[in-house]
């Protein structure tokens, strides 16, 4: 399983360290711009490759009816898939992507177009119609492009597009074996191997002019788990911003034994308890839940908008003095990392919530601009097809100081939550569901037996002043793809050990 | 471009470099939207754009590959490249593209020419109009999320090696609009639409905006109840989600793989004799209507469920086959990314004959759901868990707002226990429901 540890900050690791905490490796990677060049092995439709030249020719036809800002976006995608299930290989897939996006902005307003086409004419046509949103204004000569060098926190050595299916299909049979040799209960096993690999070019009427080739992948294995009346699912999975250089067959035969031991240990599951009990999260598996329930609310165009439930809240207490949320652009090799953002601003670290403080929120050009506030690095778009809106990037709840061995002992009746599975927030009013695909009952300070159906119900603002104890042994692990106006972007999160007083949980059992 | 004749020669390339079989499916998209917001237009977008993907089976091995790039040497590659695909997957004896025989399909008047003639000020004046009218529902409106209106044009080519030659032409338009309600720690948010295939089917502005207002309103307040056994009313706009978790229950490959609750019950009663439930995508101007299905099956109405009897479970073509049913369900596709798989387009529960406030008169003490938080039903258990909100019924009146509950018990039993329909059917969307009454659930809030 891979983990990322992120060193927790200098004045908590110390006290973590006297009071004989956790120890935390740290990637001696961490934060160094290391300018190491994108995979040699990944090859690009060179249509793509639109010169300085007719960038500049394009960005100057945006503004033409006078607007304040023009950017384009060049994408070329490549994706490919290989699937196991019942002992076969179902098949393998692969697909193209490629296109042009032209924002033009204007107070405001926002125009866009895009294309598929990538001949002059066509793209010429589409910068106009992107122009159209532009009033009859004052035309500013844009700024000449200057090539931009950017930071590097992909972990990129060996492009996967440039391996071929046979050998993605080894890491299955692996897995797959593995997974069915596990346990005599275990009935089905699916694994799937799948990447992406994109590179863009971003270039604006502010001179502004880069390129990045931004890759993808994640082996994932699902088994199911089956005895007498009684089923269970567990998965596993390894994501990231990662080259094929980091799969191997130890890793597929890890993953297969992570899945089968959850799908097992489910398996005797009894109905969860309904009602309000303190709970547990589990270090590294339940940042879903802080990126879904508190982190879409501090994007900033619900705070400019005003209908998220902190707009106001900037310099105020909205957590527990143990709380401190940050997300962070630049972990290294992680599912949300990106060296820049999709508007070309390289991503940083953003506190956003310090000691329990709102102190910050997630910016994208347009906001900022719009609210006078510094750039985050969180203007991210699925594609050429959309314009960038405020979006995380990795996620997550900051160490602190207590011992989650204490946490745990702590509770007298109570939950563990293992790992949180789907959820559904509005963000609006702050309250969430979430499932948990691994949870256990905490009787007298012990995790005893496993739970199904736990429902963990409630609203965002609620469970953060709720925080009351909050582990040093944060982990950021996996992630996956959030969902935002119809856009999907890839994320990851994480959290250390940590305790919530009392939350409600919608069980079947009254 | 002639994009039919393109597809014929994919095909055709696709056989001469091995392929057994090959299938195109071709898409061709013009899109437009924008949006405003406190009475300006906040953004607008308009695109054109296109993609192939392409299907093929070599010694019953499968090979999927799409692409956007139409150029002559990308598209050799791509051929080649799927074909490739398809030799590192392995065989199996039910591969291969569907056989349906001569089959015609009907015009569903699913275009309408006028929509790309409809001026961008009309456009904007309908999503103006509709926040304004939605923030002006209420006092207590405070926020807008803002009013827009979209519109589209679809182009689907569907061509494989086995003669089958299909093409459609569709249409879409949609606005609507979102408000906030109240301030601090009580907001709630309102959000209505209309989206048709015709540009002159779209509800009336007024009625759509007042609808979002009222939605943002009538939640302030909102608060968990008490956990506790009642009656439920499902409402027919917030019971959609409940009907996905018995749909999903009857997908062929879950029943295949043993992994859902369903897959004992085909052919038996899991609802009252006044439960019938049927797939119809062929209404036509409807905006779930589609003459053709992801494979190319000309469609046609499916009784899925018929006065409370499973009839049938929901296959593709290849699923079909595996499983040894002959079936006639849908086969649905996202688009030209994707390989068809089993589905539905246009789920419709039969209407009821009972006024919706006179079952809600009878309640004494019980909930009226109106939004779900996901599915909540656990396919293989049919473990039902549901966050969901809406008001409490007193005495046979809505007494106040909930929020922050879950809805509990178990699928076959909450199916069973629908004690009567409602004749509020509206045919709006992809799954319609009219609202129905549970006889009694497991409502989990406070202690």
């Amino acid at each position: 399983m891979r983990k990322y540890f992120k060193p927790i900050p200098r004045r908590k690791f110390l006290k973590a360290s006297l009071t004989g905490g956790v120890i935390v490796a740290t990637l001696p990677v961490w934060k160094i711009f290391s300018f190491t060049d994108p995979p040699q092995d990944f090859h690009v439709n060179p249509a793509c490759n639109l010169s300085k030249e007719t960038l500049e020719k394009l960005i100057k036809i945006a503004l033409q009816r006078g607007s304040e800002f023009a950017e384009v976006y060049v994408e070329y995608n490549v994706g490919n898939q290989i699937y196991l299930e019942e002992n076969k290989i179902y098949g393998a897939g692969r697909g193209v992507d490629m296109g042009v996006g032209i924002r033009v902005l204007h107070g405001e307003k926002t125009g866009y177009a895009y294309s598929d086409d990538l001949g002059f004419e066509k793209l010429k046509q589409t910068a106009e119609v992107a122009s159209f949103i532009a009033a009859e204004a004052e035309v500013k000569e844009p700024v000449g492009l200057k090539a931009q060098k950017i930071p590097q926190y992909y972990m990129v050595k060996v492009s996967p597009d440039s391996i071929v299916p046979k050998d993605k299909a080894k890491l299955l049979w692996k897995a797959n074996s593995v997974g069915r040799e596990y346990d005599q209960r275990i009935n089905q096993v699916n694994v799937s191997f799948a990447d992406t690999n994109k590179k863009i070019i971003i270039a604006n009427s502010e001179g502004t002019w880069m390129e990045d080739v931004q890759t993808l992948s994640r082996l994932m294995v699902s088994i199911n788990a089956i005895e007498g009346e009684k089923r269970s699912r567990g998965y596993a999975y390894k994501d990231g911003t990662l080259g094929y250089e980091h799969y191997d067959l130890k890793v597929a035969e890890e993953l297969a034994r992570e899945a089968g031991r959850i799908a097992i240990a489910m398996l005797p599951a009894e109905s969860a308890p309904a009602g309000e009990y303190p709970i547990v999260m589990a270090k590294g598996h339940c940042g879903t839940f802080f990126h879904e329930a508190i982190g879409h609310s501090l994007e900033s165009d619900g705070i400019r908008k005003k209908t998220s439930c902190f707009w106001d809240k900037k310099g105020k207490m909205i957590a527990s003095e143990v709380t401190s949320l940050a997300d962070d652009g630049t972990v290294p090799g992680s599912r949300g990392t990106i060296n820049v953002d999709d508007e070309g601003t390289p991503g940083q670290e953003t506190i956003l919530i310090d000691k329990g403080k709102c102190v910050n929120f997630l910016y994208d050009r347009l906001n900022a601009k719009l609210m006078k506030a510094q750039l985050t690095g969180n203007g991210r778009r699925e594609s050429y097809q959309h314009y960038p809106i405020p979006r995380m990037t990795n996620t997550y709840l900051l160490a602190g100081n207590d011992d989650p061995e204490e946490i745990v002992k702590s509770i007298k009746k109570g939950m563990y939550i293992a790992r949180i599975g789907g959820g559904n927030v509005s963000w609006v009013t702050g309250r969430f569901v979430f499932s948990v695909p691994e949870g256990y009952l905490i009787e007298d300070g012990k995790v005893t037996k496993p739970l199904k159906g736990i429902q963990l119900m409630g609203s965002g603002p609620e469970v953060l002043m709720n925080i009351v104890m909050v582990g040093p042994d944060l982990e950021i692990w996996g992630g996956g793809t959030c969902g935002k106006d119809g856009q999907g972007k890839p994320v990851s999160d994480g959290n250390p050990t940590l305790k919530v007083s009392t939350i409600t949980i919608g069980g079947a059992k009254v | 471009m002639d994009y039919k004749r393109l597809a014929e020669d994919i095909i055709k390339k696709a056989l001469k470099l091995g392929a057994d079989e090959a299938e195109i499916y071709l898409e061709n998209n013009r899109d437009f939207e924008l949006t405003v917001r406190n009475g300006d237009v906040e953004t607008i977008k308009q695109a054109t754009s296109k993609g192939i993907g392409l299907t093929v089976f070599k010694e019953k091995k499968l090979g999927f590959s799409f692409t956007s790039d139409f150029s002559d040497q990308s598209v050799d590659e791509f051929t080649k490249k799927t074909i490739q695909l398809s030799e590192v997957a392995d065989p199996k004896p039910w591969n291969g593209l569907p056989d349906f025989g001569k089959q015609e399909t009907k015009d569903l008047n699913l275009y309408d020419s006028s929509i790309a003639e409809i001026p961008n000020e009309k456009k904007i004046m309908m999503a103006k109009e509709a926040e304004k009218i939605a923030l002006a529902y209420d006092k207590r409106i405070t926020k807008s999320e803002g009013g827009y209106f979209g519109d589209s044009e679809t182009e689907i080519i569907l061509v494989n090696s086995k003669g089958l030659s299909r093409s459609s032409k569709r249409t879409g338009a949609y606005f609507g609009v979102g408000v906030v309600a109240g301030e601090g720690n009580d907001m709630q948010s309102g959000w209505w639409s209309s989206s048709k295939r015709h540009f002159m089917d779209l509800d009336n502005i007024e009625n759509v905006a007042k609808t979002a207002g009222k939605r943002a309103v009538e939640k302030l307040g909102a608060k968990p109840v008490e956990t506790q056994k009642a009656p439920v009313v499902y409402d027919r706009y917030g019971a959609g989600a409940f009907w996905y978790g018995i749909l999903f229950a009857m997908m062929g490959d879950s029943v295949y793989k043993k992994t859902t609750y369903l897959m004992d019950y085909l052919n038996k009663s899991i609802a009252p004799d006044f439960i019938t439930l049927v797939d119809d995508p062929t209404i036509p101007r409807h905006v779930s209507s589609v003459p053709f299905d992801g494979e190319g099956k000309v469609t046609q109405k499916n009784v899925l469920i018929e006065k409370g009897m499973l009839k049938m479970f929901i296959y593709d073509t290849i699923i079909a086959r595996k499983a040894g049913v002959k079936v006639n369900t849908i086969a649905w596709r996202s688009g030209y990314r994707s390989i068809p798989s089993a589905g539905f387009l246009n789920v419709i529960i039969q209407n009821g004959t009972v006024d919706r406030d006179k079952i809600i008169s009878e309640i004494k003490n019980g909930f009226l759901v109106t939004g779900l938080r996901g599915i909540g039903t656990d396919i293989p258990t049919g473990n039902y868990s549901c966050g969901a909100s809406g008001f409490w019924i007193r005495d046979g009146e809505i007494a106040f707002p909930v929020d922050g509950i879950t809805l509990g018990g178990n699928a076959t039993d909450i199916l069973k226990n629908i004690e009567v329909v409602a004749d509020d059917l509206d045919i709006r969307g992809g799954l319609n429901s009219p609202s129905f009454k549970i006889s009694e659930m497991i409502i989990g809030g406070k202690k």
